[in-house]
């Protein structure tokens, strides 16, 4: 059976016959949701850097800018989730960059989203982990 | 509750000891090591040593090699994640490493958190040497029992 519900939102339309047992505006998808993160903060992205070359004077403004609107995009959606949101620009250049990163959580409940992102004169990335809050 | 023996980072790594601990934070049940846990939150000294001792014990004395970074990243989450969690704590942790070749061009991270800000936290350290810079991050969650 394959039935997604948004929450606070419209019910798609069941592609089950089974009659629903629980009330239908429960979200009852499992775990993190990195597509609907990797939207949101691909948009901070765009906004914030689509268009700009790399400056010096301004990075530090554009890094602060695309992690706390993704944040705030994320905490928006009403999740009972901590977020952590990470940002790395890097000038474009013969040099290398690599990164990498390591958890220890709860798989079926925390999950993790990566943003690649780049332009002419700079590489940007973006990573999001997300945290269960168990009521 | 006695103040107990000096804590030391990296307690208990490969050490044999010749009597028995006394009940603390290492060798003992999580639920012992929360009866007796006097600190609240984290405690992000312990976690900013163990992080450097990884990093020192990967990257010292190498120079920067496309070859190795790969390994060298890997193993400097994976070594981390394994001492912090062997600190028994309740937590979940979250280790990210970023070694970047040393240049004139520029380099810019941030984070930001959305957490219980009493009991989560995080540690940056900063490391470098001739050829690269290494900014490892971590943070650490509370799990709530």
């Amino acid at each position: 059976m394959s039935l997604i519900v948004a929450f606070n939102s419209e019910v798609y339309q069941a592609t089950s016959q089974q009659r629903l047992s629980y009330p239908a505006y429960y979200n009852i998808k499992v775990g993190f949701n990195a597509d609907e993160a990797h939207n949101i903060v691909k948009e901070c992205i765009d906004g914030v850097l689509g268009g700009e070359d790399y400056n010096q004077n301004n990075i530090n403004q554009w890094t602060a800018s695309i992690v706390e609107q993704s944040l705030t995009h994320l905490v928006k959606l009403g999740k009972a989730y901590k977020y952590i949101v990470t940002c790395a620009v890097v000038q474009r250049s013969a040099y290398g960059f690599h990164t990498a990163s390591s958890c220890f959580w709860d798989t079926t409940s925390d999950g993790t989203c990566t943003v690649r992102w780049e332009n002419r004169t700079m590489n940007c990335i973006v990573n999001v982990f997300a945290i269960a809050i168990v009521l």
